[in-house]
Formats: C-alpha cells, sequence, structure tokens
C-alpha cells in the first residue's frame, strides 16, 4: 500500500506475451493505473510460489501473473504447469486471510495491448475498492 | 494388538536378518520412559526383543529411508505412514526391491508424553481413512474395510471466518513459530538437500525469526506438501508450541482432491498433481 491508499500490484509478466502486450499498451497509447510494478519472467512457468508468497509478505496488495494464452506458451507448456501451481496456490493463500481477488492469472497475448490496460485497470479497481490489506 | 503384533513383527525382524535379506530393520521400541514409543534400529537378530508395537508407535519411520538409500531396510509402518513409502517411491527416493515393508493395520495411537500415556486418540486417527497399509509385504493385524472419504470440518470452519480473521489468525501462530524446523525433519516429503528457508542466496526468508519470515516458511512449507501430504500429521506432532499445521494441509489436501481428484501416495505410479497438467482444464483460471 502506498502512502496516498492506492494499491500496490505487482505484476509478473512472461516475456513473449504479456509483455509485449504490456508494451503494446505503452507503443499504443493505452493509458492504465501506475500501480503496477512490473516484473519480466521468461515464461508464466518460471513464477515459483515463492516469487508470489514473497511480495505478500514484503507487504503487496495484489500480484498478477499474466502469460501467453494456453496453447501459445514459448516453452509449449509453461503455463499449464504454472496454471496448476496458481490454483492451488490461490486457494491456500485465500484460507490464511489473502483473499482469492488479489492473486490474479491472466492469459494476455502480444497483440493484446488493449486488453492489458483494462485488466491492470479492472484489477487496480477492484483492489481499490477492496482496501489494503489489513493484517500482514 | 499389543503383545501379539509384537511377536509377529519381532519373529519377521529375527528371519530377515538371519537370512540376510535385510541390513536393518527399522521399527519401534519402547523408551527409556518404559512408556512411550521411539524409533530402533535393529542390526543384530539378537536384538530383536528389543522391538515392540503398541498405541504410543506413533513416528513415521519411512522417513529414515531416506538415509538408508541402496541398503535393504525393512521397515514397519502402521497405515498412514505406508502412503509416504508410494510417495517416496513415485519421486524415486527409494526403491522398492530394497526395501522390506512390515505393514501393521492401526487401530490408532494415542496422545502421549514422557512417562504418560493417555487414552485418547491422535488427531490424525480421528480423520485417518487408511488403517491397512497401502503397501506391505506382511501384513500384521487383519485388514479392516475403510470408512467413506473423510470431511473436513476444521477446514470448513476456518473457512467461516473472515478474510482478517483469517489473516491474524495465522499471524498469531506465524508470531509463535520458533522456526525450529522440527516440522520438516520429521516430515517423509521434506527431504530437499537445500530447502528454500536455509538458502542465503536469493534469501527467500530472512533469518530473523520473526512473524514476517515465519509466515513466509509455514505458508510454503505447507504449500511445498501440497499434492505431496500424506496425512501423517507427524509434523504437527512435533511442534513444540503446537501450531495447527494440520490446517493448512487439510486445506491443501481438500483442494487437491477437488482440483485433481488425486490423493498422495496411494500408489506409486500416479503422477503427483504439480508435475503434471490438463490442457483443457481451467480450475478456475483467467475463464
Ligand atoms: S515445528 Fe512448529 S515451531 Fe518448529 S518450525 Fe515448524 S511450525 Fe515452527
Ligand atoms: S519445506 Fe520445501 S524446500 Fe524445505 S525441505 Fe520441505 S519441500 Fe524441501
Ligand atoms: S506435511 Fe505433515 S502430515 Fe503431511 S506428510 Fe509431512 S509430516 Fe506428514
Ligand atoms: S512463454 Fe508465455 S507463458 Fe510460457
Amino acid at each position: 500500500m502506498s502512502e496516498d491508499n492506492s494499491p500496490l500490484v505487482i505484476g509478473f509478466l512472461c516475456n513473449w506475451c504479456s509483455y509485449a502486450g504490456a508494451d503494446m499498451a505503452g507503443t499504443s497509447r493505452q493509458a492504465y493505473p501506475p500501480n503496477i510494478r512490473i516484473m519480466r519472467v521468461p515464461c508464466s512457468g518460471r513464477v515459483d510460489p515463492l516469487l508470489i508468497v514473497k511480495c505478500f509478505e514484503e507487504g503487496a496488495d495484489a500480484v498478477l501473473v499474466a502469460g501467453c494464452h494456453p496453447g501459445d506458451c514459448h516453452y509449449t507448456e509453461g503455463n499449464y504447469h504454472g496454471r496448476r501451481r496458481f490454483a492451488l496456490l490461490r486457494d491456500l493463500l485465500d484460507f490464511m486471510g489473502i483473499e482469492k481477488e488479489r492473486f490474479r492469472i491472466e492469459w494476455i497475448s502480444a497483440s493484446e495491448g488493449k486488453r492489458f490496460a483494462k485488466v491492470v485497470s479492472e484489477f487496480t479497481d477492484e483492489m481499490t475498492k477492496l482496501g489494503p490489506r489489513k493484517v500482514g | 494388538m499389543g503383545e501379539d503384533f509384537t511377536q509377529q513383527i519381532r519373529d519377521k525382524a529375527k528371519e530377515l536378518l538371519e537370512n540376510g535379506a535385510v541390513e536393518c530393520v527399522i521399527g519401534y521400541e519402547t523408551g527409556s520412559d518404559g512408556v512411550s514409543a521411539r524409533p530402533a534400529f535393529i542390526y543384530d537378530a539378537a536384538e530383536v526383543d528389543r522391538l515392540a508395537f503398541d498405541n504410543t508407535c506413533t513416528h513415521n519411520l519411512v522417513k529414515y529411508l531416506l538415509d538408508k538409500k541402496g541398503k535393504s531396510t525393512a521397515v514397519v509402518v502402521k497405515g498412514c505412514d505406508s502412503r509416504a513409502l508410494n510417495l517416496l517411491l513415485s519421486e524415486r527416493q527409494i526403491q522398492r526391491d530394497k526395501v522390506y515393508v512390515i505393514g501393521v493395520v492401526c487401530p490408532g495411537v494415542v496422545e502421549w508424553g514422557w512417562n504418560k500415556r493417555s487414552e485418547q486418540l491422535q488427531k490424525r486417527c480421528n480423520w485417518c481413512r487408511q488403517h491397512t497399509p497401502v503397501v506391505s509385504d506382511f501384513a500384521v493385524g487383519e485388514p479392516i474395510t475403510e470408512e467413506p472419504p473423510a470431511e473436513f470440518a476444521d477446514v470448513a470452519e476456518m473457512a467461516t471466518k473472515t478474510a482478517e480473521d483469517r489473516a491474524t489468525f495465522w499471524r498469531d501462530q506465524a508470531e509463535r513459530c520458533i522456526r525450529c524446523y522440527a516440522c520438516r525433519q520429521a516430515c517423509p516429503g521434506c527431504y530437499c538437500i537445500d530447502c528454500f528457508v536455509e538458502l542465503l542466496d536469493p534469501e527467500w526468508v530472512g533469518i530473523r525469526i520473526a512473524p514476517d519470515e515465519n509466515w513466509m516458511w509455514n505458508t510454503i512449507r505447507a504449500y511445498h506438501l501440497g499434492g505431496r501430504c500424506i496425512s501423517c500429521n507427524e509434523c504437527e506432532r512435533v511442534c513444540p508450541v503446537n501450531i495447527p499445521l494440520s490446517l493448512l494441509n487439510r486445506k491443501l489436501e481438500q483442494e487437491v482432491l477437488d482440483l485433481f481428484d488425486y490423493k498422495a501416495g496411494m500408489s506409486e505410479d500416479a503422477p503427483a498433481p504439480l508435475i503434471t497438467f490438463k490442457k483443457d482444464e481451467n480450475l478456475g483460471i483467467a475463464e
């Protein structure tokens, strides 16, 4: 949570699709909230659950992982593996008091600049409404 | 149980050691308090009378097979413990032909402490749906029909609390953790040579014993057992500050059942849910 009470969102974007999608959002001048801090990763399958839990430990309000659409992963199956890990982790975190909504997984291709901006805007709005994490 | 089980285990151990089938028999013996069981490592047929089995035989001895790699070893397992054999076999940590399994049909173990034993069953035994070992070369006791699938009342109760209350609850638990890692040391699934919690580069968990770091440890420890935990509840039993680790483990167990229809340690061949996938599942993600 930043000083102006707007949520701190950490985004892990896969290099081949979603990061390029974010780039596309930039070059086509799609505005999206500056709350997101973007981390470029080779693949959504690279996002070790440790990274996500670490973000929450360090005080992030929300985490977004975005990768190629199923079937389009540059490494063929990274996102399939990621999907299972994230599904399970999201449930565990929710059980521990970090609401499901705070951990979002999206598939965003290199050409979906508009969608990237939309996802980040909606996610940030939703997190603003949910408010900061109260314990943690 | 008692006398009879003990005798059967001793006889079998004697036979295995005498004919050289195994180098060591890992079982239980009565500890120095004269009441409660402790692990026993028997290398000599003349010492088999140390072995005993009663309702204080709580340890999951499968853990010790990790130190016996490549050596022919017999091990005494209860129903719950036996699932750890399949876990370690499927993860290629032990070899089936090096392990001789003495499987005890377990009526349940009780709460005990130094020099005292209660009549109260341990938590795990109330949930248990695996009294009869899933793997065994020599069975002690008559196999029993298992009851229907476990319910998760404890997990459900936690889920009725608000997110804030849940966060506070786990924060409080983490505050009490002293990071002794006993939970890890007792767990058959925790055998990483370099556990994440002790890595210095990257330093995932700061060495400071404080709530944030402890929370990180407890969260990831549980997650690393997701789809692998075989419900022996040894981690919780050995925790010196009584953190209810079973709540986290069982939450994951329930989710793994729901999401992947999978139960750990039931077979040597079924791939663990997190090392495989289905292309057409969506698991509630990015619908
Ligand atoms: S056994 Fe208990 S106190 Fe020790 S590290 Fe595990 S949770 Fe913490
Ligand atoms: S907590 Fe994780 S990294 Fe550590 S020993 Fe257990 S499974 Fe391995
Ligand atoms: S996490 Fe606990 S209950 Fe699960 S296998 Fe390990 S020691 Fe047993
Ligand atoms: S490369 Fe994009 S998800 Fe694997």
